[in-house]
């Protein structure tokens, strides 16, 4: 009988704690979740975007939480978790984000989740030593096939570890793989010439390759980035080799529909603005935005993907 | 270069300045709060700040926090800062005997020097000493931690325990295991806790080795132990610093630059190894352990070295030299100053004015910590009833604070429980740390080493630096090892007594 009163009187304290009426929506600062660290492009995407949204729309006020580690993994089942009343939202990034999934370690799935939008991206690129002989990725195939590269990515079931994994499928070569912890130590094994070639972002590398450091030798897109628009895309050296780091923006999937939909506007809004794209290109930021329906479509997608290479070669 | 001086003596950098530093210092001095954490933290909010303003705001913060680490260290064994192991270690020694204040007087003049030292090496040298550091692979940090793992025998060869050291050491390169297995991706031994996933928090780890045990260990006393106030009565300015330590300091300000420039290496490592090559050619041997001011004197100075040298790859190749220098390097991207020769031409008018306001961050420490020394050194003389509840909440805080996750806490006391077990049965806390520190940067150089050498061990030997390295360790190892082979031998280990006689100390090297 006690038993019962308190499940009830709990159901009916959420029945009540829930219905954060759409209308008088936001009436206090909303919480982003950011799973990286503080001062991290993550960070600085989340901080750009609720700068903008303020300025937009008054009313809305947001704080922005860092929790950062295992890659990403602890934020996202915080957001995943966190009470739906659209007071706290979040960050996401892939592969991380479906990474988790896939190797099983995850607390959460796609569906715990209302993907509001994609925000920015980090293409896929490949790097070599400034002195190398590698110009291209066919040069990158034949050394391959003629000996061992030692070729670095960051993290096993990374952006990097995954391209670097279809690559080797598509040329039908073995790379000698070299997993760093992060891309200081790529930086620095590459641009010291103590690996072969490595698997990065573009906004790793960009600076370096542009002081003529190191040399990147292949965007892996099917189209070249305003933002290095002289990098020739995988595409064009003949190699169907994708890789982007997402940047996206998600919501606990309970969240009552109608504060979804507002939030969608606000960000959609955002993304729009003339101010936020300046904002990004000052700060090395490359954006890319998508809708909810397609982020998600396209995180779907990513997660099949990473489920073949997993079951392939799992980690 | 002249108008980056003015740039940075008009008042409102000054002021900037003095602000990032003494809350630096604040920082640095609680445990749990670390520079990488509060640079990080820090970084969005010179967003919205004039770039140079904001840049010198989080130098200062930077080498404040460096140089507070050192005074918890001293004081009440609790080092503010990983980097401040070494410090504690002969540090508090000289605290319960009532000479705090020489030791945060050798401590924030070791600070300064080694600061100082590394700053102008980072203003005159940066862009060649980049290059050089870049010859420094994998198999190299594999043997650069090995230097600092030589550590644990040198701690051992003063308890004469030597087996007990190692157990301890290899303990704590146990205890590192557990986390992800970066090789392989593969989690070991997290138990289902995503908090593990990165491996075991230091912080925790070393407030509750250090500060709680040895808080537990202050309420285990049948009776309060007296320490010697009358050392602390004397004026601060009469007591002369010890002769020949300025040897020590130029050695730890040295280490500390070159193993800074290192991409990678952080500024623990840089403290450890210039103290334990201290210990080596210090004439006072036998005092190291039991408060050497020599010993803080290379390790501060080492530490703070680490400052200057980080950021050189960092200015330069856009590589961060330790996670502190990572966290700075955000707050130049944000303000869309890419590292990189840029940084010199384009933006030099932020850059260098950075770097000069470091000088200036420097000096305020100094001033700051002759200031207050005097009255800081009164801490080590509040009676247990009062020290031990203070400091054990604040030893929850800090390890509660470092991811606001209550999982810390429990590390931390889990840690205090096993540590003091391991202490009374005469292993050195110390020799764990080193291992727990140590042993993931040895682990992730060897194995990547094998990678790289498509898994033959020749690769650790194959470069010039790899060779010097190793004639390094050899001689880091081998001192010790005889001596200790040399007491076993003769079955006559000197009585404790005959270390504090003077004659003892007066064996020829």
């Amino acid at each position: 009988m006690l038993k019962k009163s308190i499940l009830a009187g709990l159901a009916l304290s959420l029945a009540f704690a829930a219905p954060a009426f759409a209308g008088d929506y936001p009436s206090k600062p909303i919480t982003v979740i950011v799973p990286s660290k503080a001062g991290g492009s993550t960070d600085r995407t989340a901080r750009m975007l609720t700068e903008t949204i303020k300025k937009q729309n008054p009313g809305f006020e947001f704080v922005i939480k860092d929790i950062h580690g295992s890659g990403g993994q602890k934020g996202f089942e915080e957001i995943a978790r966190a009470r739906p009343d659209g007071y706290t939202i979040g960050m996401v990034f892939t592969p991380q984000l479906v990474a988790h999934i896939v190797s099983k370690r995850a607390r959460y799935t796609l569906d715990s989740f209302h993907v509001i939008a994609n925000v920015a991206q980090d293409p896929g690129i490949v790097a070599v030593p400034k002195n190398s002989k590698i110009k291209n990725l066919a040069d990158l195939a034949k050394a391959a096939k003629a000996g061992q590269l030692t070729v670095a990515v960051n993290g096993i079931g990374s952006d990097d570890f995954l391209a670097a994994k279809n690559f080797e499928a598509k040329a039908g070569v073995t790379f000698n793989l070299l997993p760093t912890k992060g891309s200081t130590e790529q930086k620095a094994g590459i641009l010291g010439g103590h690996f072969d070639a490595a698997f990065m972002n573009l906004s790793q590398m960009i600076a370096q390759h542009r002081a003529g450091d190191a040399r990147i030798i292949a965007l892996l897109a099917d189209k070249r980035d305003e933002n290095a628009p002289n990098i020739p895309t995988s595409k064009e050296q003949g190699y169907e080799v994708y890789m982007t780091a997402t940047r996206g923006i998600v919501a606990p999937a309970k969240v009552d529909k109608a504060i979804l939909a507002k939030l969608d506007a606000v960000a959609g809004k955002a993304l729009a603005s003339d101010a936020f794209k300046a904002a990004a290109k000052k700060g090395n930021i490359y954006l890319k935005p998508m809708s909810g329906p397609d982020y998600l479509a396209y995180l779907k997608q990513l997660q099949a993907d990473t489920q073949a290479v997993y079951d392939k070669a799992p980690w | 270069m002249f108008s980056h001086v003015m740039a940075v003596l008009q008042p409102y950098s000054i002021l900037t300045i003095i602000i990032g530093t003494v809350a630096g210092v604040a920082i640095g001095g609680m445990p749990g709060l670390t520079a990488t954490m509060a640079v990080g933290l820090l970084v969005p909010f010179t967003y919205t700040m004039d770039p140079a303003l904001g840049l010198m705001l989080l130098g200062g913060i930077y080498c404040g926090a460096m140089y507070g680490g050192s005074i918890p260290a001293i004081l009440l064994n609790t080092p503010g800062t990983p980097a401040a192991v070494a410090t504690a270690i002969e540090g508090f020694p000289m605290s319960r005997k009532g000479k705090a204040g020489l030791a945060l007087k050798v401590s924030v003049i070791a600070s300064f020097t080694g600061g100082v030292f590394s700053v102008f090496i980072l203003l005159l040298f940066a862009p060649m000493l980049a290059r050089q550091a870049l010859h420094f692979g994998p198999p190299e940090n594999f043997l650069l931690a090995l230097m600092g793992l030589a550590g644990i025998v040198s701690i051992a060869d003063e308890n004469s325990s030597l087996i007990k050291a190692l157990i301890a050491g290899l303990l704590g390169m146990i205890i590192a295991i557990v986390g992800t297995d970066d090789m392989s991706g593969s989690l070991r031994y997290t138990m289902g806790y995503v908090e593990l996933v990165d491996g075991i928090n230091f912080m925790p780890a070393l407030i509750g080795l250090f500060s709680m045990i040895q808080m537990l260990e202050l309420a285990g006393l049948r009776r309060t132990h007296k320490i010697d106030m009358s050392a602390l009565h004397k004026k601060q300015k009469s007591e002369p610093l010890p002769k020949g330590i300025f040897k020590f300091i130029a050695l730890g300000a040295g280490t500390g630059t070159v193993i800074g420039v290192l991409p990678g290496e952080g500024a623990t490592i840089a403290a450890f190894i210039s103290y334990n090559v201290s210990k080596r050619i210090s004439k006072l041997k036998e005092l190291f352990g039991k408060g050497n001011p020599e010993g803080i004197a290379a390790a501060e100075a080492g530490n703070n070295g680490c400052v200057g040298g980080s950021l050189v790859p960092t200015l330069t190749l856009g590589i961060p030299g330790n996670s502190v220098a990572a966290a700075l390097m955000g707050a130049f991207i944000i303000q869309g100053m890419i590292p990189g020769p840029d940084l010199f031409t384009q933006y030099a008018d932020k850059t260098y004015p950075f770097i000069l306001s470091m000088f200036i961050a420097n000096g305020v420490f100094l001033i700051v910590g002759l200031t207050v020394a005097p009255y800081l050194a009164r801490i080590a003389l509040i009676p247990p009833a009062i020290m031990v509840p203070v400091v054990a909440t604040f030893a929850v805080l800090g390890s509660y604070a470092l991811n606001n996750a209550i999982f810390d806490v429990y590390m931390m006391i889990a840690f205090a429980g096993f540590g003091l077990i391991l202490k009374k049965l005469g292993y050195s806390l110390e020799a764990l740390i080193l291992g727990l520190i140590l042993g993931p940067i040895a682990e992730g150089g060897f194995s990547q080493g094998m990678i790289m050498g498509k898994g033959s061990p020749w690769i650790f030997f194959e470069s010039g630096i790899a060779k010097v390295m190793w004639v390094l360790i050899i001689l880091l190892l081998v001192p010790p090892l005889y001596s200790y082979w040399k007491n076993v031998a003769m079955v006559k280990a000197p009585p404790k007594e005959a270390l504090d006689d003077l004659d003892s100390l007066n064996e020829p090297e």
